[in-house]
C-alpha cells in the first residue's frame, strides 16, 4: 500500500506566547516493511532553525524554537510511505514458549537481546505491576507459544476494555484505565506493555497511524483519520518484534504506518513543547492518511 | 621562635595529653582520632595538644565565643531561609579539627583519585559503547532500571571530554584504623563550601595551633575548580560568562550556593534566570539577554530541562540539553553524572576497578551487596542485622527519609519488600566509624566522625581538596543518612612536614581583569527582590517610628487619654495593618486598656501580614533570597533584628520593653539602611534598592500627612510635634524655628521641603534621579515611568505652601488633601509600572501536554 500521511496540528492562544521551545516526533520511519520519503515539515510562523536528530531508539526527532510573540502554532507534517505485507518465517505459527524467550533476554548479551531486554522494564507510564501479571497469566499459561499468547492478550484487552474518548486524557495513569476498563488506543498499548512487561517480556510502544476505511456507501472524510498506538512484544531471535494492536484485536499489516518507538509515549509524544505565556489555549489536530 | 619553643613543649612527657582535653573519655568500640588503645595521646596531636594547652581553656573559651557569635551570624546553616517562621539551623561547627598526618592523607587520596577515574570511565562506557554490560561485567539493570539514566542525553558529549568533573567521597575509619569509603557523590557533590566556611573560621579561632601544625591549604582546590570552569567554556575564552546555577533559598544547599558564588566570583543563579534562545543560554538581565558560558550545576539532572525530562520543578531550563549537545554551553557536573553515585555501584567497584584499570582498588570500599543477584539476596536476607539496607538507585534529595523508614521497618516486612522488588535494593556492611573529643565551650565530649573528600578534574587527572568537610554525631548510624544529618562539623586538618607556601585563597588565574564600571547585568529576578527589599525595610522603619509613639503616649505620666495626637497615630498603625481598624473608632477612652494589652500582641503577630514582626520577616526573607548581594556586614545586622525583635519568652513584660524593644530596632534598622547605600555600588542594584526605599518612604509620609490634616482633624502642637517625631525632622525644626510649633513650617519641612532627606519632595527628586537611569530600549523620549513621576512632582511642586497657609487658618485643606491624594494614586501606579516593565518578564513555563487536544468524534 502507498500512502500520503499529513498530519497537521493547530495551538491556538488567547495571550501572545513569548517563547516555545519544541521536539517532535512526525517523522515516519522506514523499516523493512516501510519505506518512507518526501518528508516535510511545515511550521507556522518560522521557527529560529529546525534540528534533525535520532533520538536514543534510532527515532528521527526534529526540534525548533519560536522566539517571537506569537498567538498560533500551526506545525504540519508530510510524507509518502509504502507498506508491504511482512514475511514471516514458517515459525510464526509454532513460536517458542514465552517462558523461554523471558529467559533469554534477561542472560544473553548480545545487541538484539540485549536492547530488547531495556524494553522489558517499567518505564514511567507503562510500569510493572503484581496486578498487572495476574491479568497477563490467563493468557499466558506455561509452555503458550509467544506469538498466541500475546494475541490471546490483544484480544482480552481488546474485549473488556471499552473505547470511550472521554474516560481519559494523556495524562490519565493505567492504574485507572485498568480499574475504570475504557480509554483509548494509548491508554490500551500501554496497559498491554505493562502486562508484558509483569510477566517478564520486552515490549515497547509504537507510535503511527491507522488508515480508516470508511463504512460502505459513505467518502472517506479528509482529516478524520487518527494518530494511532499500539505495541511490539518482543519474540525471539527469529521472528524478533512483532506487533499488536489491541484497539482492533489485530496483529498490524499494511493498514498500519509506524513512525516509530520507545518505552512508553513520553519518547514518542508527536508534539512535545514548552511554552511561556499563552493565557487560555487550545489545540486542533487533523491526521489524513490517503492512499496514493 | 615560636615554633622552637613549640617543639621543646612537645619533649616534655607531662604535657602529653592537653589539660583542655583532659576529660577526654573515649567510647572503647572502635579507633580513637585522639588517643591510641593504651590511652595514650597519638604521635601526630601532641604539636596541636601542647599548643593549646598552652592557649588555655579560658582563653579557648573566650575566642569560641566569639567564633559561635561569628558562626552564628554569618548564617552559616543548611536550613531554608525561605520561610521566613522557619529559622535557619545554625551550623554547629566544633572547635577542634579532626587532624590527618600527610602520609595517610596522601594514601587516601591515590585511593579517591584512583577511584574518581574509575566512575569516570564508568560513565563514559554506560552513555556510549555499554561494553561493560556487554561483557557481563556489570548487570544491565544497572542502567535499564535506573531512574537516573536518561536515554535524552545519549547525544551529549561533555565538556573537555571528561565525564566526571566533580566528585565527593564519604569516608569512615574502621576499628582498625583504615579508613573506609562509604558512599560516593557525582551528580553534584555538595559540601565542599561549608569545608571552606569552617576553615575561615577554625583557623581564626586557632591560629597558633594551625600554624604550628603546618596545615594544608584549601586553596589549590579552588584555583584548580576555577580554572577547570574557565578551561571548558566553549567561547569567549579570555572572560566566559560562568553562572552558578542553585536550587534557590528553597534548597538546603542554598547557603553554601550563595557562599561559593561570591567567593569564586561567578553569579548566582536561579532556573527562571536563565533561558535558551538560538540553541544557547542566556542570563536574563534589566539590561537584555546575556549569553552564558559555563553552568556551575547544583539541581538533579532530572531537574535541568522540562523539554527533555517532563518535571514539575519550576526551575527547569526548557532547551538546555540541546544547547549543551549544540557545544553551546559547558555545563559541569555534565548531565547525567548522577548515575554512578548509586550504592549499586559499590557492589561493583571492585571489579571495575580491575576491569577498567587493571588494578586493585586502593582503599577500601565498604562491602556492598545487590539484591537483584540470587547471591546478593540471600546473603543480604540472611544477614539483615549486620547490614544496612539502602536502595540501590540514588534520587538526590530523597534518601533520607526512605532511609529512615527502612531503618524502622520490622525485618519480615523488609525481606518482604526486597523479595518484592530485589533490583531496588543493596545490603551494606554496618561500619563503626572512629570517634574523636568534641570541645564545645569546654566541654569535652566524645563522637563519631564522618569524613567528606573532594576531588576536581583538570586537564588530564584531579585535584583533591587538601582537606574536607567533617561531620560528628553522638550516634552511629545517623551519619548514614545524609549530609545534613548529624549534629556538627569540624574542619578537617591535613598536617604537612613542612610549612606550606603562602598561598591567598582569593588568588585567581594570572591573567589581568577587565576593570568594569557598569552593572546591567542584574537578573530581573534580583532586581524584583532587591526593589521589595528596600520596600519592606522603610516599611518596618516606619512602622517601628509610629510604634515608638504610640507606645512612648501609652507609657508616659501624662495621661495618654487626654492626648490629642493619639487617635491619629492608631489610624496610621491602622491604615498600615499594625493593628485592627476597630481601635480607631470613636471613644478612645474606652479602647485604653485594650489597646495597652493588644499592641504587644498585634506587634508580634507572625500570622497577620501588617504586624511588624510579619514585615521583618519579609524583609528577612527577602533579604535571604538576594544574600550574595548584601554586605556580610548588613546581612549580620539583619540577622540580629531577625532574632531580637520578637515577643520576650518571659512572660513578665510591658509596654516599656516594647518601647526598648522599638528603640533599638529603629537603630538596627537605621543601621542597615546606611550600610546598604554606602556598600553598594551605583549599579542597578543600587538603584532598585533605593527606589523601592524611595517609594515607601513617600507613600508612608504622604499618608501619615494624609491623616493628620485630614478633615475634622484639629491640628494641636501635639500633633505637629508627634509628626515631626515621627518623621524624624523634630531636631531640624526646632533647629530653624526654636519651639514656635505650627502647621505651615511643619508641611514646608515634612512635604515641599527639598533639602529634608525625610520630605515628600526629596523622595521624589531620588525616584527620579533612579527612574531617569533606569535601562530603556524604547526609543520614545519619556517613558511611562517618568510621566508618572512628573505628575506627581507637580503636584507637590506647584502647592504654594504660604498662600495654602492662609487658608488653611480658615480650615479649608482641600487643595493639600487633594495633594496626597494624587500621591495616593500615582506612586502606587509607579510602582506597578516598574514592577511591570522590569521585573515581570515571564511567566511560568508550560508544557505544550497540558493543552487538552479538541479530540474529534470518532465517525
Amino acid at each position: 500500500m502507498k500512502y500520503r500521511v499529513t498530519h497537521t496540528t493547530k495551538f491556538h492562544y488567547s495571550q501572545p506566547v513569548g517563547v516555545c521551545h519544541n521536539k517532535v516526533h512526525l517523522a515516519i520511519r522506514t523499516l523493512p516493511q516501510q519505506t518512507a520519503t518526501h518528508f516535510h515539515l511545515a511550521i507556522q510562523p518560522d521557527p529560529y532553525a529546525t534540528i534533525a536528530q535520532k533520538d536514543y531508539f534510532g527515532n528521527r526527532v526534529d526540534y525548533f524554537s519560536i522566539q517571537d510573540p506569537h498567538r498560533s502554532l500551526v506545525v504540519k507534517s508530510t510524507c509518502n510511505v509504502e507498506v508491504r505485507p511482512i514475511q514471516r518465517p514458517p515459525e510464526f505459527n509454532a513460536s517458542a514458549a514465552w517462558e523461554t524467550i523471558a529467559a533469554e533476554i534477561a542472560l544473553r548479551r548480545d545487541e538484539l537481546t540485549l536492547n530488547a531486554y531495556h524494553f522489558s522494564f517499567g518505564s514511567r507510564l507503562a510500569g510493572k505491576d503484581p496486578k498487572y501479571a495476574a491479568f497477563a497469566a490467563e493468557s499466558f499459561p506455561p509452555g503458550r507459544p509467544i506469538v498466541e499468547a500475546g494475541l490471546d492478550l490483544t484480544r482480552r484487552v481488546f474485549e473488556q476494555f471499552k473505547y470511550d474518548p472521554r474516560a481519559t486524557t494523556v495524562s490519565t495513569p493505567i492504574d485507572t484505565v485498568f480499574e475504570q476498563r475504557a480509554g483509548v488506543c494509548q491508554d490500551f498499548a500501554h496497559l498491554q506493555i505493562a502486562c508484558l512487561r509483569s510477566i517478564g517480556l520486552a515490549a515497547r510502544y509504537v507510535s503511527g497511524y491507522l488508515r480508516t476505511i470508511p463504512p460502505p456507501g459513505k467518502e472517506r472524510l479528509i482529516g478524520n483519520d487518527q494518530s494511532h498506538a499500539w505495541l511490539s512484544l518482543y519474540c525471539g531471535e527469529s521472528l524478533g518484534w512483532v506487533d499488536f494492536d489491541p484497539t482492533n484485536n489485530i496483529i498490524p499489516e499494511t493498514d498500519h504506518i509506524t513512525i516509530g518507538w520507545g518505552q512508553d509515549y513520553i519518547d514518542l509524544c508527536p508534539i512535545q513543547g514548552v511554552f511561556v505565556g499563552g493565557g487560555k489555549n487550545r489545540m486542533d489536530v487533523s491526521v489524513d492518511v490517503a492512499t496514493v | 621562635m615560636q615554633i622552637q619553643q613549640q617543639g621543646s613543649a612537645l619533649n616534655t612527657p607531662s604535657v602529653a595529653i592537653s589539660s583542655v582535653l583532659s576529660n577526654y573519655a573515649p567510647p572503647s568500640t572502635g579507633f580513637d582520632e585522639l588517643l591510641g588503645p593504651n590511652g595514650q595521646l597519638r604521635s601526630h596531636w601532641k604539636r596541636f595538644a601542647a599548643v593549646i594547652n598552652r592557649v588555655g581553656g579560658e582563653e579557648m573559651s573566650r575566642r569560641w565565643t566569639q567564633a559561635t557569635r561569628l558562626i552564628h551570624e554569618n548564617g552559616i546553616a543548611y536550613g531554608a531561609y525561605g520561610d521566613p517562621l522557619d529559622k535557619p539551623r545554625p551550623w554547629e561547627l566544633d572547635a577542634l579539627p579532626l587532624l590527618i598526618p600527610q602520609a595517610e592523607w596522601d594514601r587516601v587520596s591515590a585511593g579517591l583519585l584512583q577511584r574518581a577515574r574509575v566512575l569516570e570511565l564508568t560513565l563514559a562506557d554506560l552513555y556510549g559503547p555499554k561494553k561493560l554490560i556487554r561483557d557481563g561485567i556489570l548487570p544491565p539493570e544497572i542502567i535499564f532500571a535506573h531512574p537516573g539514566f536518561h536515554t535524552a542525553l545519549h547525544n551529549l558529549k561533555p565538556a573537555m571530554g571528561r565525564y566526571l568533573h566533580f566528585y565527593a567521597a564519604d569516608l569512615g575509619r574502621a576499628p582498625d584504623g583504615g579508613w573506609w569509603l562509604l558512599s560516593d557523590r557525582a551528580e553534584a557533590p555538595s559540601g565542599a563550601g561549608y569545608a571552606l566556611e569552617n576553615r575561615v573560621v577554625t583557623s581564626r579561632m586557632l591560629p597558633e595551633a594551625f600554624r604550628a601544625c603546618n596545615v594544608q591549604r584549601l586553596a589549590s582546590y579552588f584555583r584548580a575548580l576555577r580554572e577547570t570552569c574557565h578551561r571548558i567554556a566553549p567561547r569567549h575564552q579570555d572572560n566566559p560568562r560562568i553562572v552558578l546555577l542553585s536550587q534557590g533559598p528553597s534548597s538546603e544547599n542554598y547557603f553554601e550556593d550563595a557562599y561559593l558564588s561570591r567567593y569564586l566570583g561567578y553569579t548566582l543563579v536561579e532556573g527562571a534566570d536563565l533561558t535558551v534562545r538560538d540553541r544557547q543560554v542566556w542570563l536574563k538581565t534589566l539590561g537584555g539577554l546575556y549569553p552564558v558560558d559555563v553552568i556551575l550545576r547544583r539541581p538533579n539532572t532530572a531537574d535541568c530541562d522540562s523539554l527533555e525530562m517532563p518535571t514539575h520543578w519550576g526551575g527547569a531550563i526548557a532547551g538546555l540539553v540541546d544547547a549543551a549537545s549544540a557545544g553551546h554551553v559547558a555545563i559541569t557536573n555534565p548531565l547525567g553524572c548522577g548515575l554512578v553515585e548509586s550504592p549499586i555501584f559499590m557492589a561493583y567497584i571492585g571489579v571495575l576497578c580491575k576491569t577498567l584499570l587493571g588494578e586493585d582498588l586502593l582503599l577500601p570500599s565498604v562491602a556492598t551487596w545487590w539484591c537483584g543477584t540470587q547471591p546478593g539476596r540471600d546473603y543480604v536476607t540472611a544477614n539483615l542485622d549486620r547490614l544496612v539496607i539502602k536502595r540501590a538507585f540514588r534520587r538526590r534529595g530523597q534518601e533520607r527519609k526512605i532511609s529512615e523508614q527502612l531503618k524502622n521497618l520490622p525485618k519480615e516486612k523488609l525481606i518482604q519488600r526486597i523479595l518484592a522488588s530485589p533490583n531496588e535494593y543493596v545490603g551494606q556492611e554496618r561500619v563503626i566509624r572512629s570517634t574523636m573529643p568534641n570541645w564545645a565551650g569546654g566541654n569535652v565530649s566524645a563522637s563519631y566522625v564522618a569524613m567528606r573528600a573532594f576531588m576536581v578534574a583538570t586537564v588530564d587527572s584531579y585535584e583533591v581538596l587538601h582537606g574536607g568537610l567533617a561531620r560528628t554525631s553522638k550516634e552511629l548510624g545517623s551519619l548514614e543518612l545524609s549530609l545534613v544529618a548529624g549534629e556538627g562539623s569540624k574542619d578537617i586538618w591535613i598536617q604537612a612536614k613542612e610549612p606550606p607556601q603562602q598561598d591567598s585563597l582569593l588568588k585567581g588565574r594570572q591573567d589581568p581583569v577587565k576593570l568594569r564600571r557598569v552593572g546591567d547585568d542584574l537578573p530581573s529576578r534580583v532586581a524584583d527582590d532587591i526593589y521589595w527589599l528596600g520596600r519592606h525595610v522603610e516599611r518596618a522603619d516606619s512602622a517601628a517610628r509610629l510604634l515608638r509613639a504610640v507606645t512612648n503616649r501609652l507609657t508616659s505620666e501624662a495621661a495618654s487619654h487626654l492626648r490629642s495626637e493619639l487617635p491619629m497615630l492608631l489610624r496610621t498603625m491602622a491604615d498600615q495593618g499594625q493593628i485592627e481598624p476597630g481601635f480607631v473608632v470613636e471613644g478612645i477612652r474606652e479602647q485604653l486598656p485594650a489597646i495597652e494589652e493588644n499592641l504587644p500582641i498585634s506587634v508580634f503577630d507572625a500570622s497577620t501580614s501588617g504586624s511588624l514582626r510579619s514585615m521583618l520577616a519579609a524583609t528577612y526573607s527577602t533579604a535571604a533570597r538576594v544574600r550574595d548581594r548584601l554586605s556580610a556586614d548588613s546581612w549580620r545586622v539583619l540577622v540580629r533584628i531577625d532574632e531580637q525583635f520578637r515577643a520576650p519568652e518571659s512572660g513578665a513584660w510591658d509596654l516599656t520593653d516594647l518601647l526598648n524593644m522599638a528603640n533599638e530596632l529603629i537603630v538596627d534598622l537605621a543601621a542597615f539602611i546606611g550600610m546598604m547605600s554606602e556598600s553598594m555600588t551605583r549599579t542597578q542594584a543600587f538603584h532598585f534598592m533605593d527606589l523601592g526605599l524611595r517609594i515607601e518612604r513617600a507613600t508612608q509620609t504622604a499618608t501619615l500627612l494624609g491623616n493628620c490634616f485630614r478633615t475634622g482633624q484639629e491640628i494641636t502642637g501635639e500633633i505637629l510635634e508627634t509628626l515631626l517625631q515621627v518623621c524624624d525632622s523634630l531636631m531640624t525644626y526646632r533647629y530653624r524655628y526654636l519651639s514656635n510649633l505650627s502647621s505651615v513650617p511643619v508641611l514646608d519641612l515634612l512635604l515641599t521641603d527639598e533639602t529634608n532627606p525625610r520630605s515628600v519632595l526629596y523622595q521624589l527628586l531620588r525616584i527620579k534621579d533612579h527612574v531617569d537611569r533606569l535601562p530603556r530600549t524604547e526609543t520614545q523620549p519619556t517613558t511611562a515611568e517618568q510621566r508618572l513621576l512628573l505628575a506627581a512632582l507637580y503636584a507637590v511642586r506647584m502647592l504654594d505652601i504660604e498662600a495654602m497657609g492662609e487658608k488653611h487658618a480658615l480650615g479649608d485643606r482641600r487643595e493639600l488633601l487633594v495633594v496626597f491624594e494624587k500621591l495616593n494614586q500615582h506612586l502606587p501606579q509607579l510602582s506597578q509600572s516598574i514592577t511591570n516593565k522590569y521585573m515581570v518578564h515571564a511567566g511560568p513555563a508550560r508544557l505544550l501536554s497540558s493543552i487538552d487536544q479538541v479530540r474529534m468524534a470518532k465517525t
